[in-house]
């Protein structure tokens, strides 16, 4: 077994591609990592016989995978800065967005104001009620106190 | 005895003469006798006789041949008004802990006991119109509290109308619902349905004149009487399929009735039943809460009055939706310049201007002077608090001379005609109010010296004070 790659070593794929004669017209054409690696096909050579390629290390990406690629490191991106954003906004550690939740009763129903106006009304037939004792407390102490001169 | 009460229908039919039977300590003797259902039915005279004129709705149960007369309610058969607390005594023995009542009780049929007797537990009373009806409404929730001892009344009324219930004490929920609405949004119709079935009443009184579709709305709370007043026309057709007992109103508008609007519903609530006898109707009530009154001095204060040192005048014209008037009396306000006037009368007591928006503020300034005290009352709470602390009221046909009489404030109420007034201030010279009419039947053109005239009513208590 042998490597083959398109490069026999490091740092030499400029140099080749200088050395050869571009039959094309693109003179420009430069590999940005040269020596990078980006086929490598791994095969087993057996004399007279045809290779055998065992392992192939380039992913050919569909459209589709491709733009899941792409999809999934917009949504990290717009992630990291929603939470790395946020991690020293003020809201955030604010008591506003931290409280618990709810008005401490345990459940979660906020309309509360008729239970305020029918407690008020419980209240103000308490409050009704002492007034009709005292005046009837009264009325006997002056009753008494006439009784008694 | 005992083996003939057993045996009671192989019996029964050899036992023609009730008396004879000596079953005293028995409490349902005609229950004994299959022939007694014949025997009511055919005696009419007795219960055309006793039971007050108005024709039964035959749809409603054809079985319901009406009380027995045979019937001898005996000591297993409490008597007189409910108990106030409905729950049966405990039994502390029960092996079931959380099942507490006395052996025999049976829950299944708990309510029909209730029926037998008449009970009302929860009563849920639909108020249509405004904060003068539903304060008109007070003596009636009164009665029903006395009638029923226990009773936890609950009121539905709209927006405007459910703030006066800030001032009654008897009252345990009040929602706002707007019943005269003719197209309720569904879901708030159907959230309303379902919260009112959802409270399992007793009793629902409703005094928006029922047609098919309000009958429907209050037979969907599946109360078991539902008692509602009904178009005086043939709108009530099909109504009385889904009521229990109707009330057909004078006119189309119950609030010409006057004061007392609901004569016939508090005469059917307050009718004599069995042992308990008829139920007096008390005269119009409020009570303010402390809170309330703290709120409306702070107002008044900032105003510029004192405590017991001013005049109440209430009934200045404006478009706005917080003026309290009566449905039944739309012509029962005056400009400020006519106010203006009559206050120019007092001496030594300052006039407190109530207006019902913000925007009159300027006009009242403009004409009565920029020291005239002012105070921005909408809701018939403050506006009661703000009387009970004053001398008197100067009013025309608004909430306010109701509240008035109901604090026993002094007060004068001006209407646009006699017949007006007499309606809704009744026994006037008692309630210490002074009632000035119109001459011509419009409010517009009143005897503002009549009304200077009567103001020293205010100096009296103002003395006294």
């Amino acid at each position: 077994m042998r490597q083959c790659s398109s490069s026999s070593g490091l740092f030499s794929g400029w140099q080749q591609i200088g050395e050869r004669k571009s039959k094309r017209g693109c003179l420009s054409k430069a590999n940005a990592l040269p020596d990078w690696p980006l086929m490598a096909v791994l095969v087993e050579h057996m004399e007279g016989q045809r290779d055998y390629v065992i392992h192939k290390s380039i992913w050919h990406l569909s459209d589709n995978a491709i733009k899941d690629v792409y999809t999934l490191y917009i949504m990290f991106t717009c992630w990291g800065c929603l939470v790395f954003g946020s991690m020293k906004d003020p809201y955030y550690d604010s008591e506003q967005y931290r409280k618990d939740g709810g008005d401490g009763t345990g459940h979660w129903v906020y309309e509360k104001q008729e239970d305020i106006e029918e407690s008020a009304r419980a209240e103000l037939w308490r409050e009704e009620l002492i007034e009709e004792i005292e005046q009837k407390v009264g009325g006997l102490r002056e009753l008494e106190e006439a009784s008694k001169k | 005895m005992a083996a003939t009460s057993l045996l009671p229908k192989s019996l029964s039919p050899f036992l023609t003469n009730p008396p004879s039977f000596p079953a005293t300590h028995f409490i349902k003797v005609s229950f004994l006798n299959p022939v007694n259902h014949l025997y009511c039915s055919k005696r009419p005279n007795i219960h055309t006789l006793v039971v007050h004129a108005k024709k039964k709705n035959p749809w409603l149960d054809p079985f319901d041949d009406g009380d027995d007369p045979d019937m001898e309610y005996g000591s297993l058969f409490a008597d007189g008004k409910q108990e106030e607390d409905p729950r049966p005594p405990d039994n502390p023995n029960n092996p079931y802990g959380f099942l507490k009542f006395p052996k025999g009780f049976t829950v299944e049929i708990a309510s029909l006991a209730l029926k037998v007797r008449g009970d009302v537990r929860r009563c849920c009373c639909v108020v249509s119109g405004g904060v003068y009806e539903n304060l008109l409404f007070f003596p009636v929730i009164q009665l029903l509290k006395d009638r029923y001892p226990g009773v936890l009344i609950d009121v539905v009324a709209s927006p405007r109308g459910k703030q006066t219930y800030e001032l009654n004490k008897n009252v345990r929920w009040a929602d706002a619902y707007d019943p005269d609405d003719h197209f309720p949004e569904p879901a708030e119709y159907t959230d309303m349905v379902g919260l009112l079935k959802s409270r399992y009443y007793d009793m629902v009184l409703s005094t928006k004149l029922a047609g098919l579709g309000h009958g429907v709305f209050l037979f969907m709370t599946t109360a078991r009487d539902r008692v509602s007043y009904v178009y005086p026309n043939v709108n009530a057709a099909g109504a009385g399929l889904f009521l229990s007992e109707t009330f057909v109103p004078d006119s189309m508008n119950l609030s010409d009735g006057g004061y007392n609007m609901y004569h016939q519903m508090s005469d059917w609530l307050g009718r004599p039943f069995r042992s308990v006898p008829r139920q007096p109707i008390l005269p119009l009530k409020v009570s303010i809460s402390r809170k309330l009154k703290e709120v409306v001095e702070g107002k008044y204060r900032n105003a510029g009055a004192e405590k017991g040192k001013y005049v109440v005048i209430h009934g200045i014209k404006s478009d706005s939706k917080a003026s309290m008037q009566s449905k039944g009396d739309t012509d029962s306000l005056l400009p400020i310049h006519v106010w203006a006037e009559i206050a120019n009368g007092l001496r030594g007591i300052k006039p407190v201007f109530v207006i019902p928006h913000e925007k009159e503020r300027e006009d009242v300034q403009e004409i009565v002077g920029e020291d005239a005290s002012i105070v921005f009352i909408t809701t018939p709470g403050q506006l009661a608090a703000l009387i009970n602390d004053s001398v008197g009221v100067i009013a025309t046909n608004t909430a306010a001379i109701q509240l008035a009489n109901a604090r026993e404030k002094p007060s004068i109420a001006l209407f646009c005609s006699e017949e007006k007034g007499k309606l809704f201030v009744p026994s006037a010279q008692e309630k210490n109010s002074v009632v000035v009419s119109s001459k011509t039947g419009k409010l517009i053109d009143i005897d503002i010296q009549a009304v200077k005239n009567a103001l020293p009513i205010f100096d009296v208590s103002f003395a006294l004070v």
